[in-house]
């Protein structure tokens, strides 16, 4: 196999015609021999470079008894590589004056570097010898482990009110991939070998299962020789990878729990399953969330916070995902309320949605909303190299970057009435009412304690 | 250049051979640094002193304005939260439109905008600049102060307050923030539910009235927008407002701590403890310690490469992060170092964060990691410029804080004149972790008793105020000491059983830092006693006491022994001294219940013939010996040795704690018995001294 290395770039240089000429995000993708998908945005504003790579992994990859690996490896892939000494990883990179970290969801997991332009190359070497060759062994394991499980104890356990996510997946999603939540049992953690870890390495880490986005001060032509030099001598991936079938459950009847925290304020947590993100319907969902909390005079604010004065804060957001969302809106009460009255008011205002199409000027109004936040959206390079990324890996469309808006400027007013109607229903949620620890009752606290472990 | 050149030959020759392997035996050279250009801004001042400042930046179609008052801090006293709520209330009525007019006009645009006390920030799409200005100038010029707006917000602070009662940051953060400042300085005040009651209209309209005057104002106009367009924008809505004097405020420097304490907040439901090591500084912006202390905070806690990540997180595993800041401020600087850790490596872990302060006082740091801090923070600084509103806060600070002119212009170059010597002069300086307050958010029954070994320990409420927990009122009447102690000898099988007992044999296993050690300890009434403390292949240390003559050996040589050390060792070579203390000299004082390892369990304070002072604890229910906390004096300073026993087991029908814990510093040993047995004829050789 000795092709002239020019030949095996896949070119195809996406061009496409914008309303705004100023905000165009012109980028270049291609394909190398191993599968690994390659993306290009120059902006040489200021001097410095983006260099991203999300692998196609998330949460709702891991095996069941397996769950919070993918949100581990996010940790261990720090650790360093065979050519690069533990803890090594993140000094070099900031010892560059760069940059760096990681995310993982449910779909996918992101890592990335901004570092100075002339650090270009580094950053692709860094990111080659995480994908070639990471280091997976005992220490680092042993490490993470322990850091992963503050990371708990800091964001989740230890926080009023963090348990909500949790649960409300558990109860959305059961039965499905989506169920448990990216940080994941410890137990399973505990109880995973490291060759387990290295098999997963070997399953997803893969250039096939990889998007490469670079964005900044770089040269296109450049840049790609060393894309190839770096990245063109990890073989591709041998074994399949598991993608889970999403199969969503029709709705049946309304989930309910009380759930007895560490809080002095209740709050109620209403969770709708919705479809999955860049399907039309999750267009209109958006338009409807920004209708019901998009500012002081969106319709929960205005109602429950201003008027009614039943919440101290409403907040409702659409949590899309690749197979399946979930629409959750969730309000802390004022002092004296009570969560029943709050989560009443919270109802009626969806059901006005669902009897009442939405008068032209609140249309108007949401319509400049979104178009606000789409062209505020791409103001860095790391955030156009992520957006870059996503939109390839989930729609085969990088150019979504650029014209995504006409997407949400085909909804109508009718088509908020109606995924309302469809949507927002009792029989399709999940309903967490949060209340004190001792508002609990005492006598009959058997189930109770169950809550209390953590 | 080369690099380049090398690069196309690698590809020339990959594309005749194939693979060509990389040499990924090291790091790739980096190219030429880019220039680093700091982008330029205009700026123009309105005739009743509002000073504007444009950055213009074409990137997006959209526009930021961001307004400032120059003043110093306002006192609030009884009434605080009020100042944050006259900004509020600013934003919900002019004479031109109401709260919900304001609302729908601003929703409307897609746009945003938010009052604080002295500040505003709006922003939205160029095509709408004119009317967001509009709003803006409105917003300060006409507010109406509704009263039924305030009461609203006065309800919404007390939710607020409600919701930040189980929050550990928010209660961190008021208690560092009283205890570094104090309540008197404009700093260290807390909003709470009595303070709220306090705030009326007029205190709230007088502060608008003293404060908000264009002549202290700052203005910066960021995005795509020309000075031009700017300066017709903000003339036109900002002329009419009329210019005043405002008084000046001063303040006295918050109280310096004289030695390190530990104010803890009580708070049961914790599974992590939030730790801040944190004191006021002086350190006032443009000083030149100011880029110095920047570099050495770098390498101390600036990022995932600083020591205290890397110890606390890398190589502990005590943490998801830890961090430190040296703050610089007109009126007072602060220090700070934190990390969230689990309960049982809380006093581990305060106690690494503070080695990691002492280090760098103590010793210099490392020519590489200098350098690695400076290139960092030259990176950081590039980085920040892509925001185009760095270059219009830039221009601010140099405004505000009276820096030279060519400050920023100069940053870098004065970044990389920082030398070895800057930093360990700026540690010595600034980092102090001998006269700091450590503010610890925890269960204090788990961590209370191991964090005495770093100060005295004080108990806040989480607006930050003193009290004593009091322990002493939960003791059922009539109970002493004694009574506590004469439970235990029941509890181990009655004052009869013990009476019998001539002599103990055991050994226990255990391990510390990865070696196994084991321990053999022998007592034999009366007043012998052995014990040897051995890893394999090499005794440790050894203690004899024989009668009136005691000895420790250490590594096989005789350690000299002080009169304390040795009156000590020997009144621990009696077998169940409790049975008669007060023959002993002993005396024992109860002092209150206190919660060990989630059980209740009376306190005794002991304290020996030789003035040493210990205190042990029995559990409520059972009676039994859990606990027993002493300092130590050590090369380190006085640290606090715990150990708790466990695992009661009865050997020839008395109890006997079958696993022990030690805990001093950092350091934890876990030790387990092996073999344990009573009377069985021990020889007095083994009790002889040399």
């Amino acid at each position: 196999m000795k092709r002239k290395l020019f030949l095996t770039f896949f070119l195809c240089f996406a061009l496409v015609f914008s309303m705004q000429a100023q905000n165009k995000i012109e980028f270049t993708e291609y394909d190398l021999d191993n599968g690994l998908h390659v993306i290009l945005h120059q902006d040489k504003s200021t001097p410095i470079v983006a260099v991203t790579v999300l692998y196609h992994v998330g949460a709702k990859n891991e095996d069941p008894t397996r769950t919070g690996f993918a949100h581990f490896f996010e940790h261990l892939l720090f650790e360093g590589s065979e050519n690069i000494g533990r803890g090594e990883y993140m000094k070099k990179i900031q010892s560059a004056g760069g940059a760096l970290n990681a995310n993982t969801t449910n779909d996918r997991t992101f890592y990335y570097e901004v570092l100075p332009s002339n650090q270009l190359e580094l950053g692709l070497y860094m990111e080659s010898e995480r994908m070639l060759h990471a280091k997976i062994d005992q220490v680092g394991v042993d490490t993470q482990r322990e850091v992963v499980k503050e990371e708990k104890r800091q964001r989740y356990d230890n926080q009023p009110y963090m348990s909500f996510q949790a649960k409300m997946f558990e109860n959305a999603f059961k039965g499905t991939n989506y169920e448990w939540s990216t940080i994941g049992s410890l137990e399973h953690l505990n109880e995973a070998t490291l060759d387990e870890f290295i098999e997963f390495y070997n399953t997803f880490y893969v250039p096939n299962n990889a998007t490469l986005s670079i964005a900044g001060d770089i040269n296109i032509e450049e840049t790609k020789k060393l894309v190839a030099k770096y990245f063109q001598e990890i073989p591709k991936g041998t074994k399949e990878i598991p993608r889970p079938t999403y199969t969503a459950k029709p709705a049946k009847k309304e989930v309910r729990e009380v759930v007895y925290d560490n809080i002095q304020l209740p709050a109620v947590f209403q969770g709708y399953n919705m479809p999955a993100q860049g399907t039309a319907d999750f267009y209109a969902m958006d338009m409807l969330n920004t209708l019901l909390s998009g500012g002081a005079s969106s319709r929960l604010n205005k109602e429950l916070v201003d008027k009614q004065e039943k919440a101290l804060q409403v907040v409702s957001f659409p949590f899309a995902m690749e197979d399946a969302g979930i629409f959750i809106t969730l309000g802390l009460v004022s002092v004296g309320t009570d969560v029943g009255e709050l989560e009443a008011a919270m109802d009626a205002e969806i059901e006005k949605v669902k009897n009442e199409l939405i008068t032209d000027t609140e249309f108007q109004k949401i319509q400049n909303q979104v178009e606000n936040k789409f062209v505020s959206s791409n103001a860095t390079v790391s955030g156009i190299a992520e957006s870059l990324a996503n939109y390839h890996v989930y729609f085969d469309d990088a150019n979504l970057i650029n014209n995504e808006i006409k997407r949400y400027n085909s909804v109508t007013k009718e088509d908020i009435k109606r995924v309302a109607n469809k949507y927002l229903t009792k029989e399709n949620r999940v309903v967490l009412q949060y209340l004190p620890k001792s508002a609990q009752k005492q006598p009959d606290n058997t189930d109770l304690n169950k809550e209390d472990k953590n | 250049m080369r690099n380049l050149i090398t690069c196309f030959l690698l590809v020339v020759l990959a594309s005749v051979n194939g693979y060509t392997q990389v040499d990924r035996s090291k790091y790739p050279e980096p190219g030429p640094a880019p220039e680093i250009q700091l982008g330029e801004y205009e700026s123009f001042t309105l005739k009743n002193g509002l000073k504007v400042y444009v950055v213009e930046n074409k990137k997006l179609p959209r526009v930021a304005f961001s307004l400032v008052l120059d003043k110093d801090p306002t006192l609030e006293g009884d009434a605080a939260g009020y100042v944050s709520m006259a900004g509020e209330l600013m934003q919900r009525g002019t004479t031109k439109r109401t709260k919900e007019q304001l609302d729908q006009e601003i929703d409307f645009m897609g746009a945003s905008l938010n009052v604080g006390s002295s500040s505003v920030y709006a922003a939205s799409l160029k095509k709408h600049s004119e009317k967001l200005v509009e709003i803006m100038a409105d917003v300060v010029l006409n507010p109406t102060f509704p009263a039924e707006e305030l009461e609203k917000i006065k309800k919404q602070t007390l939710s607020g307050l409600e919701a930040g009662k189980d929050d550990p940051g928010t209660i961190a953060s008021n208690v560092a923030q009283v205890v570094v400042y104090g309540k008197d300085h404009p700093y260290g005040e807390i909003t709470t539910e009595e303070t709220v009651e306090n705030v009326d209209l007029d205190k709230i309209k007088t502060y608008y009235q003293t404060y908000w005057k264009p002549n202290i104002a700052y203005m910066a106009i960021v995005g795509d927008i020309n000075k031009k367009e700017a300066e017709r924008l903000v003339k036109k809505h900002f002329d009419k407002w009329a210019k005043g004097n405002v008084p000046p405020k001063k303040y006295d420097l918050p109280k310096m701590p004289e030695k390190t304490t530990v104010a803890l907040v009580d708070r049961p439901a914790s599974v992590q403890s939030a730790i801040n090591v944190t004191y006021p500084i002086i350190l006032a912006p443009g000083h030149p310690d100011v880029i110095k202390a920047r570099v050495a905070n770098q390498i101390l806690g600036g990022g995932s490469a600083g020591r205290l990540f890397q110890n606390l997180r890398e190589e502990h595993g005590y943490t998801y992060g830890s961090y430190s800041s040296i703050s610089s401020d007109k009126l007072v600087g602060r220090f700070n170092a934190d990390a969230s850790v689990r309960n049982e490596v809380t006093d581990s872990a305060v106690f690494e964060l503070l080695k990691e302060l002492k280090t760098m006082e103590n010793e210099k740091v490392s020519e590489e990691e200098l350098l690695n801090a400076k290139n960092f923070i030259t990176g950081s600084f590039a980085r920040s410029l892509e925001s185009p509103s760095t270059i219009a806060s830039f221009a601010l600070n140099i405004e505000q804080n009276n820096l030279p002119k060519d400050y920023y212009a100069n940053y870098l170059k004065n970044v990389q004149a920082v030398t070895l010597d800057d930093v360990q002069a700026i540690a010595r300086k600034y980092i102090n972790p001998d006269k700091a307050h450590i503010v610890i958010v925890g269960k204090g029954s788990d961590v209370a008793d191991k964090l005495k070994q770093f100060g005295e320990v004080k108990y806040f409420d989480i607006y930050g105020q003193s009290y004593t927990p009091s322990a002493k009122s939960a003791l059922p009447a009539g109970l002493t000491a004694t009574k506590v102690l004469d439970n235990y000898l029941a509890a181990l099988g009655g004052k009869d059983k013990l009476k019998q007992v001539k002599d103990v044999s055991m050994t226990m296993k255990g391990s510390a830092m990865g070696t196994e050690l084991t321990i053999t300890d022998i007592k034999k009434a009366p007043g012998k006693a052995y014990m040897l403390l051995s890893v394999p292949g090499m005794e440790v240390q050894k203690s004899v006491v024989n009668g009136n003559e005691a000895a420790i050996y250490s590594m096989g040589q005789k350690a000299p022994l002080d009169e304390k050390t040795k009156k000590d060792l020997i009144f621990k070579s009696i077998l169940y001294p409790e049975m008669n203390y007060d023959a002993f000299g002993v005396n024992s004082t109860l002092t209150g219940i206190e919660n060990i390892e989630g059980k209740e369990a009376y306190a005794v304070d002991i304290v020996l013939p030789s003035g040493s002072k210990s205190t042990q604890y029995f559990d409520k229910e059972t009676g039994l010996k859990v606990r027993e906390s002493a300092s130590l004096e050590t090369p380190q300073g006085t640290m606090n040795q715990v150990v708790d026993f466990s695992d009661y087991k009865e050997v020839k029908g008395i109890k006997f704690p079958h696993v022990s814990t030690m805990t001093v510093g950092p350091q934890k040993i876990r030790t387990e018995v092996v073999t344990v047995d009573y009377n069985t004829g021990v020889k007095d050789d083994q009790f002889k001294i040399e």
